[in-house]
């Protein structure tokens, strides 16, 4: 098979709609991230290879695995053998699994696009042996996994991202506390989430994570419905979490409404910005490569 | 086609509101959930955007149940043609006219009068028209006239006895009536238990025209025991109960009183002829009290063993007398004229000129004025104000009225005084309309003499009620707007008149004051079969003693007068409330004498006919087709298809949500 060939079948592969026939979200993590990867033009920055790159002097904490047990039989001292791409750095997902992310679709609602991109991103760090964790919150913290590189604990990363069903309202401040209270080691944090919230809020949830050391970086999450919504007549829609209702016209959901959505989005994007956050909108219609080069890009820019 | 309620017609209005709903579309139409609420804002144009109508056929389904509704409420019918009962010419007709009154409900007599009746429609010649009457306190048609036997005899089977009082000269004017109609020779039939207090004044009354035979139908025969309540009343402290035995005088009964339903009392009664039964200190609730009287004993007539009465235990109302002196001598009279009778319910209440207040006539249905020409302009204007509005008034002339052109309120024009003073001078009361209300239970009235009275320009034609033996008017009434003006020319003080003294006096005031508070008209004592005039009653439903509403609903808007039918206590649900009215068997249908065989043969002998046989063809009007049970029918299988349409309408949008 061609290299051109390689491409357009992974490109494929990492559509929504195709992996939303996936039932395995293991599947689609490694569909996502092996997808992504023949997509990338193989460069030393992004350095995923087990290729070699130093030696340096075994400290007390450092996995004894990565001990070069050839090396100590010749000197009789003991070397960490460090390959290319390799950090000790982890990553946590934080995943809203808030009543709103049940919005969209098909052929997926944006729970089930976060839950495909928060696996990627979770298998995507485990190939970089990055310990990752993740925790699934609404009002609440729902469920919570601390990072580990160990590879059975991947799995139970993927379980709880798969188990997470649309819950209640969504708040940031109250998880964002305990996760805080939890985490104490600097790290990568990814916030995935509609961030149907005010950006000054939202800033007040991630700026003590900015200044605990942790680099953030937020997914939006967004409905095509949502961004550019198509109604042809009066609609009165119910929001999924509070119960309210407004009947609103087309011609304000074709021009006002995607105004105030654009606002909002820009909004959420210059409150991360403010923090030294990084803000990705991804559209339920969007591959998931492109979230996925954005995550590499900023791993890079933090190292 | 025709329309019982066709103001129920204007229900059909009420479409509009499925044309507006459907023109609206309604929020609730397109729900859909959303992600958040946040962004969005209610706008405007929901109003404007939809002006066209969804969801034609479902519209046009609701508009088809509403239509429906109302014209079916409507009661729509149709006229059938008449029905040709033309019989076998020259066969003529077999009218058999049933007695079903009170009397007749004595064991057995009923079953063997309509024995008798049908006896009587059985042996009908051949090819006759057959036409049954039924008559209690009134007379009517059992069935159209056919000569179809069956027809009739079902009809009798389910007939029963009613609680009315039959008079024999009222059913043969009506059996008169209806042979006039039907073909010749008339065949009466007369089936009755032939009471002799249901004869009247004048043998001639009971003598039918149009009638070719007289064919008497006795039913019961013997003396019968019956013991009666003749009379019930109230008295001071109680109720009287006058018991009547026309039976066997070793045979005894109880008398039981309920007040409200309570056992108030028993007494036991024996022997033959009338007795009266007191029962005293009966302590009577606040407003409207249910007093009925049982007979316990055995006798052959049931229905007159009961007795009812309705005590109004209401306060005094206050009646207003406008004067200028409360001392003086006229209210002292009117006071004590209205006080006499408690069970009057009026109390005087003297409003001097500083005391008057316009807001105290709006209480009051009825007011007296001492001296009309006492009257200030403004008071005056205020009582022909209210009496324009429906008040009523009894005045009375005096001093004040002497030295002026016109009266007050009434405006009318006054002639000098008809006497001058002089005990010489005196005038007689020459005539009375003892027929009016207010003077019908008076009597008395030719001991009062006038020594002064004030003369009045007759205009107008008031009712003259009373004059002098010098032929002047004494009582006059008027009509004032929608009230009425009962003014005596006369004063009532010992200078002009010495009426006030006489025993009469009393009487005319506690009649006028029934008559002019309307109570007279509305809530008298009633026997069974009587009619009630809803008018006077103001009634807006009438519960029967059984607690069925006699009226239908376009009835409650239309009837002026109903009958009440059966012997009991009738609710009557006015503006003001609920009222009580009691309603008992006449008197007389407890005398079951009966006529003597003689009379009966003198009757059956004078009957003749004038009408020589013809050929007329009867018709009697078919039934009309009432058309409601079919709406009915049609409404629900419109309604289903709006059911199964709307729900198809509602599937498809949640499959859209």
């Amino acid at each position: 098979m061609s290299l051109g060939a390689e491409r357009e079948g992974a490109r494929r592969l990492l559509q929504p709609a195709v992996l939303a026939g996936l039932k395995n979200l293991d599947l689609v993590a490694r569909s996502v991230v092996e997808g992504t990867l023949i997509g990338l033009h193989r460069s030393p920055t992004f350095g995923f290879s087990q290729e070699f790159a130093e030696y340096r002097a075994y400290n007390e904490g450092d996995d004894p695995r990565f001990i070069d047990w050839n090396v100590y039989a010749r000197t009789g001292r003991t070397y960490i053998k460090r390959f290319l791409g390799e950090t000790n750095s982890h990553l946590m997902i934080l995943l809203d699994a808030s009543a709103s992310m049940g919005f969209g679709g098909p052929p997926v609602s944006k729970l089930r696009y976060a839950q495909f991109l928060a696996a990627s991103l979770a298998f995507l760090a485990a190939r970089q042996h990055d310990a990752v964790g993740c925790m699934v919150f609404d009002e609440t913290i729902r469920d919570f996994r601390p990072p580990s590189s160990r590879a059975g604990k991947l799995q139970g990363v993927m379980h709880s991202i798969d188990d997470a069903t649309p819950g209640a309202g969504t708040s940031f401040n109250r998880p964002f506390e305990k996760f805080r209270e939890q985490m104490s080691r600097r790290g990568l944090v990814a916030v995935i989430s509609d961030f149907y919230c005010d950006a000054e809020k939202l800033l007040e949830g991630v700026r003590p994570l900015a200044w605990q050391g942790q680099d953030v970086v937020l997914f939006q999450i967004l409905d095509a419905q949502e961004l550019e919504p198509t109604f042809r007549e009066n609609v009165l829609l119910e929001d999924v979490e509070t119960g309210e209702a407004v009947e609103v016209a087309p011609s304000f959901m074709a021009e006002e409404y995607p105004r105030r959505i654009r606002e909002h989005v820009k909004a959420i994007a210059t409150a991360a910005s403010g923090t030294g956050a990084d803000h990705v909108l991804l559209n339920t219609g969007d591959s998931l490569d492109r979230a996925l080069r954005n995550y590499l890009l900023f791993r890079q820019r933090r190292q | 086609m025709s329309l019982l309620a066709p103001l129920f017609l204007l229900g059909a209005l009420s479409i509009a509101l499925p044309i507006w709903l459907h023109r609206l579309k309604t929020q609730s139409s397109t729900r859909q959930p959303f992600s958040s609420a946040m962004l969005l804002e209610t706008t405007e144009e929901q109003v404007h955007v939809q002006r066209q109508l969804k969801y034609y056929l479902l519209l046009a389904f609701r508009i088809a149940v509403l239509l429906l509704l109302a014209f079916a409420f409507a009661k729509p019918f149709i006229e059938r043609p008449p029905t040709n009962v033309a019989a076998t010419p020259g066969a003529g007709t077999t009218l058999v006219v049933l007695d079903a009154s009170a009397s007749m409900g004595r064991s057995g007599v009923f079953e063997q009068a309509v024995d008798l009746a049908e006896t009587a429609l059985d042996d009908a010649p051949s090819g006759a028209l057959l036409q049954v009457l039924v008559a209690d306190s009134r007379v009517r048609e059992l069935r159209p006239a056919s000569a179809d036997v069956a027809t009739h005899t079902n009809a009798l089977a389910n007939l029963a006895p009613g609680a009315g009082r039959m008079d024999f000269g009222q059913v043969m004017a009506a059996a008169e009536g209806v042979a006039e109609r039907l073909p010749a020779p008339v065949r009466l039939h007369f089936i009755s238990d032939y009471q002799a207090s249901a004869m009247p004044a004048q043998f001639a009354d009971v003598i039918p025209a149009n009638v070719a035979t007289l064919v008497p139908g006795i039913a019961g025969t013997g003396m019968p025991v019956n013991w009666a309540i003749g009379q019930l009343r109230e008295t001071a402290d109680g109720v009287e109960v006058s018991v009547v035995n026309t039976g066997l005088p070793e045979r005894v009964a109880d008398v039981e009183l309920r007040v409200n339903a309570e056992l108030v009392g028993v007494r036991t009664v024996g022997g033959q002829g009338q007795y009266s039964v007191q029962f005293d200190s009966i302590d009577f609730q606040p407003g409207d009290n249910r007093v009925e009287v049982r007979l316990d004993t055995d006798d052959d007539l049931a229905v007159d063993n009961d007795a009812f009465l309705v005590v109004r235990n209401d306060p005094p109302l206050p009646v207003p007398i406008v004067t200028r002196n409360s001392q003086a001598l006229s209210v002292t009279y009117l006071s004590a004229a209205l006080e006499a009778m408690p069970t009057a319910g009026f109390t005087a209440q003297p409003l001097v000129p500083g005391d008057f207040d316009p807001r105290v006539l709006g209480r009051s249905s009825w007011i007296v004025v001492d001296d009309l020409g006492s009257l200030d302009a403004s008071t005056a204007e205020e009582i022909a104000d209210y009496a324009a509005s429906g008040g009523r008034v009894l005045a009375f002339l005096g001093d004040a009225s002497t030295g002026i052109d016109r009266l007050p309120v009434s405006d009318r024009a006054l002639t000098p005084a008809d006497l001058g003073s002089g005990v010489e001078a005196f005038r007689r009361i020459g005539s009375v309309d003892d027929q009016h209300p207010a003077l019908r239970n008076t009597e008395g009235w030719h001991r009062v003499r006038v020594s002064r009275s004030i003369g009045v320009d007759l205009d107008g034609d008031p009712a003259v009620l009373m004059r002098l033996d010098s032929g002047a008017p004494l009582l006059i009434e008027e009509r004032i707007g929608d009230g009425r003006l009962l003014l005596l020319l006369s004063a009532i003080d010992n200078q002009w008149s010495d009426l006030p003294v006489h025993p009469v006096f009393v009487s005319f005031v506690i009649e006028a004051a029934d008559y002019l508070s309307g109570r007279i008209d509305a809530f008298g004592s009633y026997t069974a079969g009587e009619l009630l005039s809803l008018t006077a009653a103001g009634a807006g439903q009438v519960v029967d003693p059984d607690g069925e509403n006699l009226l239908s609903l376009a009835a409650t808007r239309d009837a002026r007068t109903i009958r009440l039918e059966k012997a009991g206590i009738y609710a009557v649900y006015t503006a003001e409330g609920e009222s009580l009215i009691a309603a008992n068997v006449d008197p007389r249908e407890s005398d079951l004498a009966t006529i003597g065989p003689e009379v009966i043969e003198r009757w059956r002998d004078a009957t003749f006919t004038s009408s020589s046989e013809s050929d007329v063809v009867a018709e009697t009007e078919g039934d009309p087709l009432e058309l409601w049970p079919w709406l009915l029918l049609l409404l629900a299988i419109v309604v289903i298809a709006e059911s199964a349409l709307g729900n198809v309408h509602i599937a498809t949008r949640m499959r859209a949500a």
